[in-house]
């Protein structure tokens, strides 16, 4: 009995311990979380956002990623593209994600689709459609889930890699006059941040207007897909360009600048030189090298050549494609209103004397016939049942 | 045996003890983790990097965050204070919330307190790299917190040939709190319509310059819905005033483009239509007429 007593009483006391502590560690657990759950939770916010870094990287190194060379003919085929393209359009560009999303393989992560946008894995973000304060650029919003933890993370990238920033300095507008003395119309955008499109903006880029704008402003418009993704956008007209490029938060391309961003300066060190000496060639400072070659204009004679791709030429001095041959491009011109169409193009043979700089042809911006274009006489040898119009825009951005 | 029961009861104690304190610090860094990755301005850093002994006994701010509440549309603060320990008074950390953006104030009782814990002591704060780190003693065991802070941005940095390039963590990376409301219409901001003009005198002045080339309030056209331009008014070296809305520079009675006055040094010089010409306005702005 002694014994028993001896025994059994300490073991009661242990026992009576034990399940208070038990009962204390469940209550617990159970209200207020573990340092295990708290430690997990933390551990996954770190994944969300070293997945949202990946991602980053994706969107920013569009083509030149490992990912893009591992997923690409799964993709290509997915957009149903079989003709070639400009692969740097990749850079910055939504349909890469879509193709991550759902190619690449063994993430710990998943991008979250959108039911109300036909499951599109992002949206795309601007003022004009997003009241989420302290927004900069346009971008995409992405919804990123961890795969052990379900818990979420938005995350937004800005679409500013297809854009470049236009020097300080002198410019001129219009073609260089050959009159002795004739003076030139010169400008400048010193104190000023100018970023201009390097390319024209695609059909992909509309169809994230279209999803995502003011259905009222893309009335009529409709989504293009396949090959016609990577293609210019050639279908607006030029009140409807104008409504992309505010939902953008840009402006449509001012010819001037256009025009500065093309003509080769005689003397990149010289800021403010004294006269701009401008040739009608982009690639070089003499008139006297033009060149036909399909790689600096892309004109008619090439379309037998090679087929026609955006970003089909040599970038100018500042960076911008295409700024002659291909597709027609509108500008809003605030000097000369009428002159708002760079009209060197593919309806043009390369001997055509509409292959130079700053000579422009004009658009009334309404249709696509020939009676809305004003050649100045100089009229394409070929029926056009509707010509191409392409854009492109530019914003300035704050100090 | 009682020897057997006390060491028990040590050993439990002990544990609940060490549990108690791991407990408190996943707590602390989970539920600012959560809410600090989005901060988007980090002010008023006392003392980076250096640990804050002084003053003993009393509160101090160590630093505010600027934090968009859920869905965006709106800010609200946090205020940062610790009280560096001191004979009987008990070291302490505390986080309070203000609703909006506000400057903090010294001490802690403006706000609702988001998170507090007493016994921290030794803390430094350093931020670096974008990247937020807290490291304390909490019941003599030493802790460490960081914190990644995307969200903050030092400016953008414009060069030639090249994009924007934003200074912060990721350039163009950020983190968003959205929900339904992001994305209601109704709930927009935003400075402007599409169809404002400034010829309608519809369009809405964003940054205003004086004659003596002094910005007069606030300059607010990043938050113009549909981008902004400049005007010609005071030919200042920074340039003009500006308006939100889709740009008709250059047009019948729009202001004139902005020329520059590197290469055109003549008063009153902006880009019309061939057909129209600059003329002052009762702002000193110059329209095309």
């Amino acid at each position: 009995m002694k014994n028993f007593k001896r025994f059994i009483i300490p073991l009661l006391v242990v026992a009576v311990i034990l399940g208070v502590a038990g009962v204390f560690i469940y209550k617990y657990q159970k209200n207020s979380g573990s340092p295990e759950q708290f430690t997990q939770d933390k551990a996954a916010l770190l994944r969300l956002i070293q997945n949202s870094s990946e991602i980053h990287r994706i969107w920013n190194e569009g083509e030149e990623s490992r990912e893009w060379s591992l997923m690409k003919s799964d993709c290509l085929k997915y957009l149903g593209t079989s003709q070639k393209f400009d692969e740097s359009l990749l850079r910055c560009n939504s349909i890469l994600l879509q193709c991550h999303a759902r190619f690449t393989k063994k993430l710990n992560y998943k991008l979250m689709n959108y039911e109300e946008f036909d499951n599109a894995p992002y949206r795309y973000m601007t003022k004009s459609n997003s009241s989420y304060g302290g927004q900069h650029d346009s971008g995409i919003a992405i919804t990123l889930e961890d795969n052990v933890t379900k818990k979420h993370l938005d995350v937004f990238l800005a679409d500013q890699c297809q854009e470049v920033y236009l020097e300080q300095r002198a410019y001129a507008y219009g073609e260089h006059s050959a009159v002795k003395d004739a003076e030139d119309y010169r400008f400048d955008n010193f104190n000023r941040h100018i970023y201009l499109d390097t390319h024209l903006v695609t059909n992909g880029e509309v169809n994230d207007w279209i999803k995502f704008g003011n259905p009222d402003f893309t009335r009529g418009l409709t989504e293009k897909k396949g090959d016609d993704l990577f293609l210019p956008a050639v279908e607006l007209t030029y009140s409807q360009i104008e409504n992309y490029c505010s939902f953008k938060g840009k402006q449509v391309m001012l010819a001037h600048f256009f025009d500065a961003a093309t003509f080769l300066p005689v003397d990149l060190k010289d800021l403010v030189p004294k006269k701009n000496l401008r040739s009608p060639y982009y690639w070089t400072k003499k008139a006297s090298e033009y060149k036909s070659d399909c790689s600096l204009i892309y004109s008619k004679d090439c379309i037998n050549k090679k087929a026609y791709t955006l970003n089909s030429t040599d970038p100018t001095w500042a960076g911008i494609h295409d700024s002659m041959g291909g597709v027609f491009e509108v500008f809003r011109n605030p000097i000369d209103p009428e002159s708002n169409l760079k009209a060197s193009s593919f309806y043009f043979d390369s001997k055509s004397s509409w292959h130079k700089l700053g000579f422009r042809a004009g658009w009334d911006g309404e249709g696509f016939d020939l009676r809305n274009f004003d050649f100045r006489g100089l009229n394409p040898f070929v029926s056009i049942e509707k010509f191409e119009v392409g854009f492109r825009c530019m914003r300035e951005v704050l100090q | 045996m009682k020897f057997i029961l006390l060491a028990f009861i040590f050993i439990f104690s002990s544990c609940k003890g060490l549990n108690e304190n791991k407990y408190a610090i996943a707590e602390m860094d989970l539920k600012i983790s959560e809410e600090w990755i989005y901060a988007e301005k980090l002010l008023k850093l006392k003392s980076n990097d250096v640990e804050l002994t002084r003053p003993p006994g009393f509160e101090q701010l160590v630093m505010e965050l600027v934090i968009p509440q859920k869905g965006g549309l709106t800010y609200k603060t946090h205020c940062v204070y610790y009280l560096v320990p001191y004979k009987e008074k008990v070291s302490n950390f505390k986080i309070q919330e203000l609703k909006d953006v506000d400057s903090c104030p010294d001490n802690s009782d403006k706000g609702i307190t988001f998170f507090t814990l007493n016994g921290m002591s030794n803390l430094k704060v350093t931020f670096t790299d974008f990247k937020l780190t807290m490291n304390f003693q909490y019941n003599k065991i030493k802790q460490k917190i960081e914190i990644p802070m995307p969200n903050i941005e030092a400016g953008v940095a414009h060069e030639k040939y090249h994009a924007l390039k934003e200074k912060r963590l990721m350039s163009g990376l950020k983190f968003l709190r959205l929900d339904d409301e992001s994305f209601d219409n109704s709930t927009n901001r935003y400075l402007g319509k599409l169809s404002d003009r400034f010829s309608k005198g519809s369009a809405i002045r964003c940054h205003q310059v004086d004659k003596d080339c002094n910005t007069v309030g606030e300059n607010r056209c990043v938050e113009c819905r549909y981008g902004w331009y400049e005007v010609v008014d005071f030919q200042c070296a920074q340039g003009g005033s500006k308006f939100c809305g889709q740009n008709h520079c250059g047009e019948k009675n729009e202001p004139a483009c902005p020329r520059g006055m590197k290469v055109v040094q003549l008063e009153e010089t902006g880009i019309c239509q061939s057909d129209l010409s600059p003329v002052v306005n009762g702002d000193k702005i110059l329209v095309c007429q």
